[in-house]
C-alpha cells in the first residue's frame, strides 16, 4: 500500500540526512525570527519487541520463554560467501515529548553567519529529553543470515543494555549541500 | 379504451412533455380526494409504443441530437407501455391528475454533436412503474403563476448507461416522492422555480453491469440465467428545498440557458451495501447556491464542439453527521466540508469552472463513451473531521486544474494494444491540476491558522500536490465475494511537485510561496491489478492482486518546490502480490502512552499518561507482501543518486552516483507449502489507530515564545480562548486544565514482520560500473509499536 511506502520515505530522509546535518540549538528568541510557524510537534512512545516477535520457532520465541531470543534480529553480510554481522535480540522503549519538525529559513543570528546563510532548512528540533526502558541489542557474527539455516553458528561478541534518560538538546538543521 | 401506436415523434413529444412522469407531482390527501367526489373527469388508459429516430437542439446553430429514442415496454422490446390517467377539475378549478403507469422504458441510443461524426456520448434507459397524483393549480409565487403538488411512487425501476452494447445499470429501483406547493411563475423574463418542501425516500436492489449487449435491460445474464454482478445496492432518504431561476442566453453567441438556484439539505441519509454490509452516510445537512450556471452547444478550448456547462460561481456547505462502516456499525466520526468554487488565477493563469460534454470516450475502446473536457477552480474550501467531539479542520483548500476525463463501459479485452477490463473505465487523458491546504485550524473555524498540514500524511495524503494526470481507472462490479468493487487501473503521473512538509501559502499578508519539504520533479507510475473491494463487519476491506509502482522524484527539495537546492534524486519502486488494507470505525480507545498497563492507575504509577480516545476514530489495517523482483520495473528498491551532470533542464538521472537498495522482500522464512519456495504470506502487518485527542506539549525553553507568550522550560501549554495568543503556559495544569490541552492527531501504530530482506545494497558509478557494498540484509521477528500524538506547531 503506497501511504507505507510515503511513510518509510520520511523515515528514510531522516536515517540519512545526518551526514549533511548541523547541529544547533535554536532559542525561543531566535525562534521569534523565524518566518512562518507550520510543522508538527511529535510526543510519544516507540517499543522494539516489547513482548516478542511474530516468528515461533526453535530460536525465536515470547520473552517468557527463557531459552529463546524474543528481540529483534539483523544480519548483514558485508562480503560474498562471507559470514554475516548481526545486532541480535534487539528490544526496548523509546519515550520522548517534543521532537519538533518544520521547514524554517535562516536568514539572521548564528553569530552573524545567519544573514549569510539565508536559506530554507529542515529543522528536526530534538526532545529535551529521551526516556529508554530496558533497551538492549547483542553483537554477534553468524555462520548463516537465520538461526533456522542449516549450519548456523553464532558467537556473541557483546551485549548492551540502556536504561534511563537522555538529554537531547538543540535542533539538527538538515540541508542539501554541493552536486545533487 | 383507446390506443395508440407508433406516433409521430412531434407528437410523441408532446405527449411525453404531458406525461405525470416528467412532471412534479402531489399525492392527494383526504381532504383534497373530498373535494374531488362527485367530480366528473375523464379517463384516459393508454398502451405506448413509440419511437424517433432523431431528437435535436440547436444552440446559435450548432446541435446536439438524442438519437433513437423509444418508449414502450421495459420487459418486452415490441411491446407497450400501459399509462392510466384520470383527470378531474376540483372546486377550486385545480386541475388533478391520478396516473398509473406500468411496465415503461424510455430510452434513446445515442447523444451525437454537430461536428463529431462517428462519436456518440452513448445511450441511456429508464425503466419505471409509477403511481401517483399532479394537481396544477392557478396562482404561483404570483398572481399569474402555477403551483404543482407532486407525489408519486416509483417501482421496478432501472436507470442505465449503455456505451457499444455494454452497460451499467441501478436496478429494481424504489422511490418515494411527494412535493407539495412547487411554484412556477415568470418573473421579469425568466422562468422562477420554487420547491419549498421536497421529501421522499429510494432503493436501489443492485448497481450491475453487463458485458454481453444481449442483456440489455435485464436483471439477469440471457446466456447463464444468473443475475448479473453487481456492485451493490443503494437505499436512503431526503428533505430538501431549492429554487431555480431559468432565462435566456447561454455564454456563447444569442442562444443558450442560464439557470441560478440554490437548494438547502434539511436532511438525508445515504446507506450503501455490499452483501449486506453498510457504509452509512447518515444526518447528512448542507446548502449550495449556484449563480450564473450557462447551458450551451458551444466549441471547448481546444475548438471541441460540446454541450456546454459553464458556471460563474458555487458555493455551498456539506456535513455528514456521522460516516458508519462495516456491519458492526462504529462510526469514523462527521465531516464537514464548505467550499467556493469560482474564477481564480493559480500560478499565473485563470482558472474557470466549465465541463464540456463530448460524444467518444476512448478513441480505442468504441464509437460510444463519454468525454468531459473540464476546467476546474476551487478558490477556497474547508474540511473539518470530527470523532468523539474533537475537531481539526483543514482550511484554505484550493484545487485546480484542466483537462479530458473520458467514461466508457468496456470489458476484458484488448483493442488496437490497448487493454480493457470488465466495468467502468474513468480515463485521465492529459489533466493537469493540483491542489494545496493553507493550514490547520484547531477545535472551531474561528481558531488561529496553524501549521500541520502535513498530519494527512498518515493517511497517505500530500498537503499540496500539483502534477500532469494520465491513465485510466476501471471499476468492476463484484468483490472478493459477492457484490463490491474489483479495480484496475493505470496511473502516470509527470512534472508533479509534491509537498512532504508544507508551510502556509497566506498567512494573511497575501500569497507567498509555500515553503516546505518538496518532492519535485515527480513521475510516478503505478499499477494495479484486480484489486477487489468490500464492506465486510470490520469495515472497508481492499485487497490487491498485483501492484507495481516507480515514484521517480527528480529532486527533493527544501524551502520553494523551484528552490535551487536538493537532496538529489530518489527512486522509491514497489513491487507488491497480495497486499490487503482494512479501513475500520473506531481508534485506538484508551492507551497508556509512555508507560504500561490497562488502566489509569497501573499507566499513570509506570510513569505514562492514560488517555482514554474514546469510540469513534479511524484504524488502519495494512497487509504489504512484498515480492521478489521479476523485472527492473517489477521490483522493490530504494535509489539515491547525487552529483548528477547538469543538462540545459537541471540534473540528468542516471548520470550520477547512485545507493541502490535492490530486491527488497518479505518473506515467512519457511516452505509450509511445500511448493519449493518460501511462503510469503505474513508481509509487514501494521494497524494504525488514529483518534484526534488532546496531547501534552511542554516548553522547550523559559521565555518567550514565537508569540510572546512567556513560560518556563517544562511547562504545559493550555488552551484558552480568553488570551490574545490562545493559549498559556502552565507549570502544573490541574485536570480541569488538562482537558484543554492542544488537539492533534494521535496515532497509535504496531507493526510486525517475520523478515524482512534487502538483496544487496549496490553503489553505482557513473562510469565504474555497480560494486556491492553490502552482499545481503536480513531483518527479523520486528515487532514495533508506537503511540505518537502529533500536535502543529503554532
Amino acid at each position: 500500500m503506497q501511504q507505507g511506502w510515503i511513510i518509510a520515505a520520511i523515515l528514510g530522509l531522516v536515517m540519512v540526512t545526518p551526514a549533511t546535518a548541523e547541529m544547533a540549538r535554536l532559542s525561543d528568541g531566535d525562534l521569534s525570527d523565524v518566518a512562518g510557524q507550520g510543522g508538527i510537534y511529535l510526543s510519544g512512545d516507540v517499543s522494539i519487541n516489547e513482548n516478542g516477535g511474530p516468528i515461533q520457532n526453535a530460536y525465536f520465541g515470547t520473552c517468557d520463554e527463557g531459552s529463546k531470543r524474543c528481540g529483534a534480529r539483523l544480519a548483514f553480510q558485508l562480503k560474498a560467501n562471507g559470514g554475516w554481522m548481526v545486532l541480535d535480540d534487539i528490544r526496548g522503549k523509546f519515550s520522548f515529548q517534543g521532537l519538533t519538525l518544520r521547514v524554517r529559513n535562516i536568514d539572521s543570528g548564528f553569530g552573524g553567519d545567519g544573514a549569510v546563510f539565508n536559506r530554507d532548512v529542515l529543522e528536526v528540533g530534538l526532545p529535551n529529553t529521551v526516556r529508554y526502558d530496558d533497551v538492549q541489542f547483542t553483537l554477534a557474527n553468524s555462520s548463516t543470515a537465520r538461526p533456522s539455516d542449516p549450519g548456523f553458528q553464532q558467537t556473541d561478541v557483546f551485549s548492551i543494555e540502556m536504561q534511563g534518560d537522555v538529554v537531547l538538546e538543540g535542533n539538527l538543521l538538515v540541508f542539501p549541500t554541493g552536486n545533487p | 379504451m383507446r390506443r395508440l401506436y407508433d406516433i409521430p415523434a412531434p407528437l410523441l413529444m408532446a405527449f411525453v412533455g404531458a406525461l405525470p412522469a416528467q412532471a412534479d407531482m402531489q399525492r392527494m390527501n383526504d381532504s383534497a380526494l373530498s373535494s374531488v367526489s362527485g367530480q366528473s373527469g375523464i379517463t384516459m388508459e393508454v398502451d405506448l409504443k413509440a419511437s424517433a429516430d432523431r431528437l435535436s437542439y440547436f444552440d446559435d446553430g450548432a446541435g446536439i441530437h438524442v438519437e433513437g429514442l423509444r418508449i414502450g415496454s421495459a420487459t418486452d422490446s415490441d411491446g407497450t407501455a400501459r399509462h392510466v390517467i384520470k383527470t378531474d377539475i376540483l372546486q377550486d378549478a385545480s386541475v388533478n391528475l391520478d396516473y398509473l403507469i406500468e411496465d415503461r422504458r424510455i430510452e434513446f441510443g445515442d447523444v451525437t454533436l454537430e461536428g463529431s461524426p462517428g462519436a456518440g456520448i452513448g445511450g441511456v434507459f429508464l425503466d419505471q412503474s409509477m403511481e401517483g397524483t399532479l394537481t396544477l393549480s392557478p396562482g404561483g409565487a404570483t398572481a399569474d403563476g402555477y403551483t404543482f403538488d407532486v407525489n408519486y411512487e416509483m417501482t421496478d425501476g432501472r436507470l442505465g448507461y449503455r456505451t457499444n452494447g455494454y452497460e451499467v445499470f441501478l436496478d429494481g429501483v424504489s422511490m418515494t416522492m411527494n412535493a407539495p406547493g412547487i411554484t412556477l411563475d415568470e418573473v421579469g423574463g425568466a422562468l422562477e422555480i420554487a420547491s419549498p418542501s421536497v421529501t421522499g425516500s429510494y432503493t436501489v436492489d443492485a448497481i450491475r453491469y453487463s458485458n454481453n449487449p444481449q442483456n440489455h435491460g435485464n436483471s439477469t445474464d440471457v446466456l447463464t440465467g444468473n443475475a448479473l454482478p453487481s456492485y451493490g445496492s443503494l437505499s436512503g432518504d431526503f428533505d430538501f428545498s431549492s429554487e431555480t431561476t431559468i432565462s435566456a442566453g447561454g455564454r456563447f453567441g444569442s442562444e443558450g440557458l442560464r439557470l441560478d438556484g440554490e437548494t438547502i439539505i434539511n436532511s438525508a441519509n445515504v446507506i450503501y451495501r455490499d452483501d449486506g454490509n453498510p457504509i452509512a452516510l447518515r444526518n447528512i445537512t448542507g446548502s449550495s447556491e449556484y449563480t450564473d450556471l450557462r447551458v450551451d452547444v458551444a466549441p471547448d478550448w481546444n475548438g471541441r464542439n460540446g454541450l456546454a456547462l459553464t458556471l460563474g460561481e458555487l458555493t455551498g456547505d456539506f456535513r455528514i453527521g456521522s460516516i458508519e462502516l462495516g456491519g458492526n456499525g462504529g462510526s469514523i466520526g462527521e465531516l464537514a466540508f464548505n467550499y467556493r468554487f469560482a474564477d481564480r488565477a493559480f500560478n499565473g493563469r485563470d482558472y474557470t469552472n466549465a465541463v464540456y460534454v463530448m460524444g467518444g470516450g476512448h478513441p480505442d475502446a468504441g464509437p460510444q463513451g463519454l468525454r468531459l473536457a473540464a476546467q476546474w477552480s476551487l478558490a477556497d474550501a474547508d474540511f473539518a473531521w470530527t470523532e468523539d467531539g474533537n475537531t481539526v479542520i483543514f482550511s484554505g483548500l484550493q484545487s485546480w486544474g484542466q483537462g479530458d476525463v473520458t467514461v466508457n463501459v468496456t470489458r476484458n479485452q484488448t483493442i488496437n494494444g490497448t487493454r480493457f477490463y470488465d466495468g467502468v473505465r474513468l480515463g485521465f487523458d492529459g489533466v493537469e491540476g493540483g491542489y494545496r491546504l493553507n493550514g490547520l485550524r484547531v477545535g472551531n473555524e474561528d481558531a488561529d491558522l496553524q501549521g500541520g498540514t502535513e498530519l494527512l500524511l498518515a493517511l497517505g495524503v500530500y498537503p499540496a500536490y500539483d502534477f500532469e494526470l494520465d491513465g485510466q481507472v476501471t471499476l468492476g462490479a463484484g468483490g472478493a465475494t459477492g457484490e463490491g468493487l474489483t479495480v484496475n487501473s493505470d496511473i502516470q503521473i509527470t512534472n508533479g511537485n509534491a509537498a512532504i512538509l508544507a508551510d502556509t501559502y497566506d498567512d494573511g499578508a497575501g500569497e507567498q510561496p509555500q515553503k516546505g519539504l518538496w518532492a519535485t520533479d515527480l513521475n510516478y507510475d503505478a499499477h494495479v491489478r484486480d484489486m477487489t473491494v468490500d464492506v465486510t463487519d470490520e469495515g472497508l476491506a481492499i485487497v490487491e492482486g498485483e501492484a507495481w509502482s516507480t515514484m521517480d522524484i527528480g529532486n527533493l527539495r527544501i524551502g520553494d518546490k523551484n528552490s535551487n537546492g536538493s537532496f538529489g534524486r530518489f527512486v522509491l519502486q514497489s513491487y507488491e502480490k497480495g497486499s490487503s488494507m482494512v479501513v475500520k470505525p473506531g481508534g485506538a480507545g484508551n492507551v497508556c502512552v509512555g508507560g504500561t498497563g490497562g488502566s489509569a492507575s497501573a499507566c499513570q504509577s509506570s510513569g505514562g499518561i492514560w488517555e482514554e480516545r474514546g469510540q469513534q476514530g479511524v484504524t488502519i489495517a495494512l497487509k504489504s507482501i512484498l515480492a521478489r523482483a521479476v523485472s527492473e520495473t517489477k521490483r522493490n528498491a530504494f535509489i539515491w543518486e547525487t552529483n548528477r551532470t547538469l543538462g540545459p533542464d537541471g540534473p540528468e538521472n542516471g548520470t550520477g552516483t547512485q545507493l541502490v537498495l535492490n530486491d527488497i522482500y518479505t518473506s515467512d522464512g519457511v516452505d509450509l507449502d511445500g511448493d519449493g519456495k518460501e511462503d510469503n504470506t505474513f508481509g509487514i502487518r501494521t494497524d494504525l489507530n488514529v483518534d484526534i485527542y488532546q496531547t501534552k506539549v511542554v516548553k522547550k525553553d523559559s521565555g518567550a515564545d514565537a508569540n510572546g507568550v512567556v513560560g518556563n522550560r517544562g511547562d504545559e501549554k493550555i488552551m484558552d480562548s480568553s488570551t490574545a495568543a490562545g493559549y498559556r503556559y502552565v507549570a502544573s495544569p490541574t485536570d480541569s486544565e488538562k482537558d484543554d490541552r492542544p488537539l492533534g492527531f494521535a496515532v497509535q501504530a504496531h507493526s510486525r514482520f517475520k523478515e524482512l530482506s534487502v538483496n544487496s545494497i549496490d553503489l553505482v558509478h557513473p562510469t565504474g560500473g555497480a560494486a556491492t557494498a553490502i552482499q545481503g540484509v536480513k531483518l527479523q521477528n520486528m515487532d514495533i509499536k508506537a503511540n505518537l500524538t502529533a500536535t502543529p506547531i503554532q
